[in-house]
């Protein structure tokens, strides 16, 4: 299952967190900050995934001695993914499939950006109930539920309208949707278009 | 209106940079009052900004009464407020939940679909076994609502209930199975259904065999690729229970793997035929060697070099997986796996060397090795440079001696490379010395070799950061930890292998020198490879080149000794490298060996005198003791006229003799861990007598003075504890070198100064040019030894191409015992033989010691166990043929049952374990149990719904009066809250009684529903047997309690610990209870 699915910027300000279990606030950012260390050092060229934060590091190791059940429980894979100024992160257990969560990022951030229409940092800063909004639509309680993206927004839509970003704030525009065709290309293989 | 919207405060958030705490702080007071507003739109907005707040680090627990009430707004987009909230806020101790559950129940049989889902979709983040139980009923007919996205996200959420409360899933079950068997099914409530089977598929896989035919025809014809990842993950840990599966999933797999698209599916196609068993042999042999092959090419081609990065960690991940089950088909691609080592993304290194370490022989050992070493020195190069320019430039034309080659490469990697993290460098070291030590040393060949590696890594360890209180010791701790690793390998090769032991203890001596040399006098010396290889240093003094050297090194760095540990054990190598320095029995009693003598010894005891005072136990007695023996010698020494022309005179016996035998005697030994318990005790020691009859008295008058007192010291051990003659073979365990050292092969000569510092290589140089002086066919390297970087060689270089080293010409060695495996012929070969030592090299013939054990099955538990000893002595004495007397028995017994540790909770784990115990297929009884389950809780929901109607009036009464008396600190309203509400439970309970004084059976029955239902909860949480003590639960089932107490007026009998103090408190606030029963 998932554990946990973040978002945050360049700085490592944090634009959204979820996580599935309950933890305390401070070993939340003392998570983030970690992660943030690790994602702001890869080289170009890596791969979207990142060895585990010492945090998790040290509570999976303790726990070696437990049978491989119990090892499913453990969440063991980091993936990420950038866009722009932006770190998309999940954090899950290793029944999940790490290159259907690269997919699953792109689905989450091809979602937004069809919301929000050009989508870019700002509007996630001032829309964040629109995100885990979203959010709810493709995950619930750390398991998958939908990933057709006509489906999400309808979902999203249907609980409001989404505000549109505030028009004297466009200043750092930038856009994610730059980021969004430049992606790797295997974006659109898992959810081909026109399902 | 003066109240920030959640927008203004992010646009001041983002124009107060650099004060943002203190805009924080501001914001948050506003919030703690717009909270507690009337009105709602204010309460909400003041909500959503604590969220956002919260996300940045805020805590937001104290708000946790105001979410549920927002939660309870009417309005939709404040509810949407309220529920986000709590799930973002609430915490396993947040005990305002329980308050919440008549909320959610209403909330979950509204009609608008949004509003439904927001309890659905909240409950898995804050459910608890108490929780789910009392909203089970209310949830399962969602399954059934009209609307696709309510089905599919209820199945999810009843997924998550059956985890902390299991009875879920027979209730559930059924239904959600008629939902998947149902093909008119909407397609995502169908995925949403296969996803949670997956989740719980590998939990309890035997209850889906029967689905599997559904399952199957899903796979076939579903076309949503999410849904196909999850199903054959599905399959794979079905198939191992039901192998006819395999035939059915063999052909659509296969056409998936030539067909799909998306590299995920195909990818997951593969792992899945792995992960299946699918691999393994059975009839049929010849289909699934095509299977197989097909796989693992295809797994060949994701890690191979131009790769996707993102397909080369995950097809190590899928090698990580075979390689426990097929370990051959691993080891064909060891080639393109050990590429994977010197990539540049961490992540992938990591994995590879995860794989490697398995697959770590004799062979390609020394390969493995260097890359890594290659990476580590690559590393700490650029480290330096990156801390000190200036410095790092120095060491650049410094190193222009070396051939240019390897400076060319480090050019080249300082440039792409940026330092590795320390967590890395530890772990690598961590795994370069597991793989080299692995079963005593089984796959070391060349023992020099690892010597100089064991010197390198000395060097590039990270050194620990100043002790900082902030940090937890475990994580200031790690990096001493792992050079004092290093530092046991170098003893542990000093003591165990004794043909190398010379080169050991030269190590050890280099590495005292240049620890020396590089402490500054400000600096606390923080290296824990000191402690090992100051002992080393110590015990084999007769082999150190320079012991003079070494002892004044040693006296150098003891006063800037952080670790009292480590003090200690260089105290005790001080002492032997003097009485080896000094107690010459045979040198002639010269003016000038007294007065150098007198010398020493005057600076020991400088030394040592500061530490008669030292805090730490050990330290302190070992220094007040050698300074008194030192005295008294020094005393002696002054006392001996030296002997003159005419006169011979002995040197003083104190120092010839005395000192010396103290530390003289048994050769040291490795044993074996646990060993130490198996010595038998003495006949005559009475370990229940009392050391001194009143020991309680000298105990109570020591009180005052209690100093720390110091772990068992190993080494102290060793050398206090005389070995019972009858336990122990006399005979030395170390068994003696069958042949001479031999050179060994140095066809890895050039690849080792890529990564071992010049001054380790030039010794090796200088020792092979010394081995070889008197050598007619050894022609000595003249470029080197007239300056080495002549300018010849560089043109040399340069003209001849990059690719030809000089130092890589092969030298012609005769040596006839060898000649035959010499292997080397052209720079060609010799360069093939660098990359892949396709060929063994002859084994160097070198006898590691096994560690010593003694019989009845000590406690084998360390690197190596009774059973490898065991394994190798068998060896050693087939070679030695007739070793003296048979070993004591060395009973290969197994660790006695692993204890298993108390289990731990990962961080953002998910414990499922009561999962598996539950049995699905229960008969009908079951389902009436359920029913009436159900009945006896819808009546205790009412019961509790009145309660909490009341309370909650109560509390608002509280807050206006709150308000009204102007009650301004929130903080301590967090820790008052809790005593408010238990007063306010039982002033609510008073009341209702209150209410129903005019008749009383009502009164009676009001009280004594919800006290039964209280216990029937108690027993059944009995019967779970909680692992997880969570608030919620505890809570509600004291107050259940609490409240039935009221009426009943006998509670402490049946209230456990718990409930007994609330009880009391609300007895406590008696006015209003006592007057509620004088009135009834």
């Amino acid at each position: 299952m998932i554990n946990a699915f973040l978002v945050f910027n360049g700085q490592g300000q944090p634009r959204l967190t979820k996580f599935y279990t309950q933890l305390d606030t401070s070993i939340q950012q003392r998570l983030i900050s970690e992660i943030f260390t690790l994602v702001s050092n890869r080289p170009a060229g890596s791969c979207n995934f990142l060895p585990l934060p010492p945090l998790l590091a040290a509570s999976s190791t303790s726990s070696t001695s437990s049978s491989a059940q119990e090892q499913n429980d453990v969440p063991s894979l980091v993936t990420y993914r950038s866009y722009a100024t932006l770190y998309f992160i999940i954090i899950s257990t290793a029944t999940e499939s790490p290159l259907a969560l690269i997919d699953l990022i792109q689905v989450y951030v091809e979602a937004l950006d069809r919301l929000f229409e050009n989508v870019c940092e700002l509007d996630l800063i001032f829309n964040f109930e629109t995100l885990h909004a979203t959010l709810g639509e493709m995950i619930v309680g750390g398991v998958v539920v939908e990933t057709n993206m006509d489906r999400i927004v309808a979902g999203v839509r249907a609980q409001g309208t989404v505000a549109k970003r505030p028009v004297n704030e466009g200043r750092s525009g930038g856009g994610l949707g730059a980021g969004l065709g430049a992606g790797l290309g295997m974006g659109g293989m898992v959810w081909p278009s026109g399902r | 209106m003066f109240e920030k919207s959640l927008y203004d405060l992010i646009r001041g958030l983002r124009n107060h940079k650099g004060n943002e705490k203190e805009y924080i702080q501001s914001c948050l007071k506003e919030c703690r009052s717009e909270i507690r507003s009337q009105d709602m739109d204010v309460k909400a907005t003041a909500l959503l900004k604590l969220v956002y707040l919260e996300m940045v680090g805020h805590d937001m627990s104290w708000a946790s009464f105001h979410v549920l009430e927002v939660m309870s707004s009417q309005k939709y987009h404040q509810k949407r407020v309220g529920y986000l909230a709590a799930v973002q806020s609430f915490r396993p101790d947040t005990d305002v939940l329980m308050m919440a559950t008549n909320l959610l129940k209403k909330d979950l049989s509204v009609a608008t679909p949004t509003v439904i889902s927001l309890p659905i979709a909240a409950l898995p983040h804050i459910v608890t076994p108490s929780l789910a139980m009392s909203l089970l009923g209310d949830l399962l007919p969602r399954l059934s609502h009209s609307h696709a996205a309510i089905r599919k996200k209820t199945v999810v959420t009843l997924y998550r209930m059956a985890l902390v409360y299991p009875e879920t899933l027979r209730a559930a079950w059924p239904k959600i199975k008629e939902r998947l068997m149902d093909g008119d099914e909407d397609p995502s409530v169908t995925a949403a259904i296969v996803n949670v089977v997956c989740e719980l598929g590998w939990r309890r896989p035997h209850d889906f065999l029967p689905l599997a035919p559904r399952l199957f025809e899903l796979l076939v014809d579903g076309g949503n690729n999410w849904m196909a990842i999850k199903l054959i993950k599905l399959f794979a840990t079905l198939t191992p229970l039901e192998p006819r599966l395999v035939r059915k999933l063999l052909p659509p797999l296969t056409n998936l793997i030539r067909t799909t698209p998306a590299m995920s599916l195909l990818y997951e196609c593969i792992n899945g035929i792995i992960q299946g068993g699918i691999l393994g042999e059975g009839e049929d042999f010849s289909a699934r060697e095509e299977v197989a092959s097909l796989c693992v090419s295809k797994l060949r081609g994701m890690v191979s070099v131009n790769s996707d990065p993102n397909l080369k960690y995950v097809a190590l991940l899928a090698f990580n997986r075979i390689v426990v089950t097929h370990p051959f088909l691993v080891a064909q691609q060891e080639d393109v796996i050990l590429e994977c080592i010197d990539s540049e993304d961490i992540t992938i290194r990591i994995k590879a060397l995860d794989l490697v370490q398995g697959m770590v022989s004799s062979d390609n050992l020394v390969s493995i090795v260097s890359r890594l070493m290659r990476q580590l020195k690559a590393s700490s190069a650029a480290l330096s440079q990156r801390q000190n320019g200036l410095e790092g430039q120095d060491h650049e034309t410094d190193s222009s001696d070396e051939g240019i080659a390897d400076s060319r490469w480090r050019r080249k990697t300082q440039e792409s490379t940026p330092p590795l993290p320390d967590d890395y460098t530890v772990d690598v070291i961590g795994r370069i010395l597991r793989m080299c030590s692995q079963d005593n040393y089984a796959n070391m060949v060349d023992f020099d070799w690892y010597i100089d590696v064991l010197t390198q890594l000395v060097r590039v360890a990270p050194t620990p950061r100043a002790r900082d209180p902030d940090l937890d010791a475990s994580k200031s701790r790690t990096p001493g930890d792992i050079s004092e690793k290093i530092g046991n390998e170098i003893r542990n090769v000093a003591v165990k292998v004794k043909a190398i032991r010379a080169a050991a203890v030269r190590a050890a001596e280099l590495v005292i020198a240049r620890m020396s040399s590089e402490v500054s006098l400000s600096r606390t010396m923080v290296s824990g490879a000191l402690k090992p290889v100051a002992w080393v240093v110590g015990e084999y003094a007769l082999q150190l080149l320079s012991p003079d050297d070494t002892l004044r090194h040693l006296l150098d760095l003891a006063p800037r000794i952080a670790d009292p540990e480590v003090l200690a054990t260089c105290l005790q190598a001080i002492l032997k490298l003097l009485a080896h320095v000094a107690g010459d029995n045979r040198a002639l009693w010269t003016p000038e060996r007294k007065s150098t003598v007198a010398l020493q010894m005057a600076r020991i005891i400088h030394v040592l005198e500061p530490f008669a005072l030292h805090p730490y136990l050990e330290v302190q007695e070992r220094a007040v003791e050698f300074i008194e023996l030192l005295k008294l010698t020094a005393e002696a020494a002054a006392g001996q006229p030296p002997s003159t022309d005419e006169v011979q005179q002995d040197p003083p016996l104190l120092l010839t003799q005395a000192i010396p035998s103290l530390f003289a005697g048994w050769e040291l030994n490795s044993v074996a861990p646990g060993t130490q318990q198996n010595v038998p005790l003495p006949d005559d020691l009475d370990l229940d007598e009392p050391i001194h009859p009143n020991l309680d008295g000298l105990l109570a008058q020591a009180d005052s003075l209690m100093l720390p007192t110091q772990g068992e010291d190993e080494f102290e051990v060793y050398y206090n504890q005389k070995p019972p003659p009858t336990s122990m073979s006399s005979e030395p365990a170390i068994n003696r070198l069958l042949d001479a050292p031999e050179e060994v092969s140095s066809s890895y000569q050039h690849a080792e100064e890529s990564y071992l510092d010049p001054d380790i290589v030039a010794r090796r140089k200088a020792e092979r040019m010394e081995r070889y002086r008197d050598d007619p066919f050894y022609i000595p390297d003249s470029a080197r030894s007239g300056g080495a970087s002549t300018p010849i060689h560089n043109i040399l270089q340069k003209e001849n191409g990059p690719d030809l080293d000089i130092d890589s010409i092969p030298i012609m060695q005769l040596d006839l015992d060898r000649l035959s495996l010499s292997g080397r012929g052209t720079p060609a070969a010799e360069k093939q033989q660098q990359q892949q030592p396709a060929k063994p090299k002859p084994r160097q013939r070198i006898v590691v010691a096994a560690d010593e054990t003694l019989g009845f099955g000590g406690s084998g538990s360390g690197l190596s166990t009774p059973r490898t000893a065991a394994a190798y002595d068998s060896e050693t004495n087939s070679i030695n043929n007739n070793n003296g007397q048979p070993r004591k028995s060395k009973t290969a017994t197994a660790a006695a049952g692993a204890s298993k540790r108390p289990k731990q909770q990962s961080l953002l784990q998910v414990d499922s374990s009561h999962l598996g115990d539950l049995s699905l297929d229960g008969g009908g009884g079951d389902a009436l149990a359920h029913e009436r389950q159900q009945r006896e809780e819808a009546e205790m929901a009412q019961a509790l719904r009145e309660v909490q109607r009341l309370r909650l009036e109560m509390q608002r009464a509280n807050e206006r009066i709150q308000v009204a008396q102007g009650v301004p600190a929130e903080g301590v309203v967090v820790a008052a809250k809790k005593k408010k509400k238990t007063r306010k439970m039982g002033a609510g309970a008073g009341k209702k009684e209150g209410a129903g004084t005019g008749a009383g059976s009502g009164a009676v029955e009001g009280g004594e529903g919800p006290d039964t239902e209280g216990v029937v909860k108690a027993k059944k949480k009995k019967k779970k047997a909680p692992t997880t003590g969570d608030g919620g639960g505890g809570s509600g089932e004291g107050e259940a309690a609490g409240v039935g107490g009221e009426g009943e007026a006998a509670p402490a009998a049946k209230a456990k610990k718990k409930k007994a103090r609330r009880v009391v408190k609300l007895d406590d606030d008696g006015d209003a209870a006592a007057a509620a029963e004088g009135q009834s």
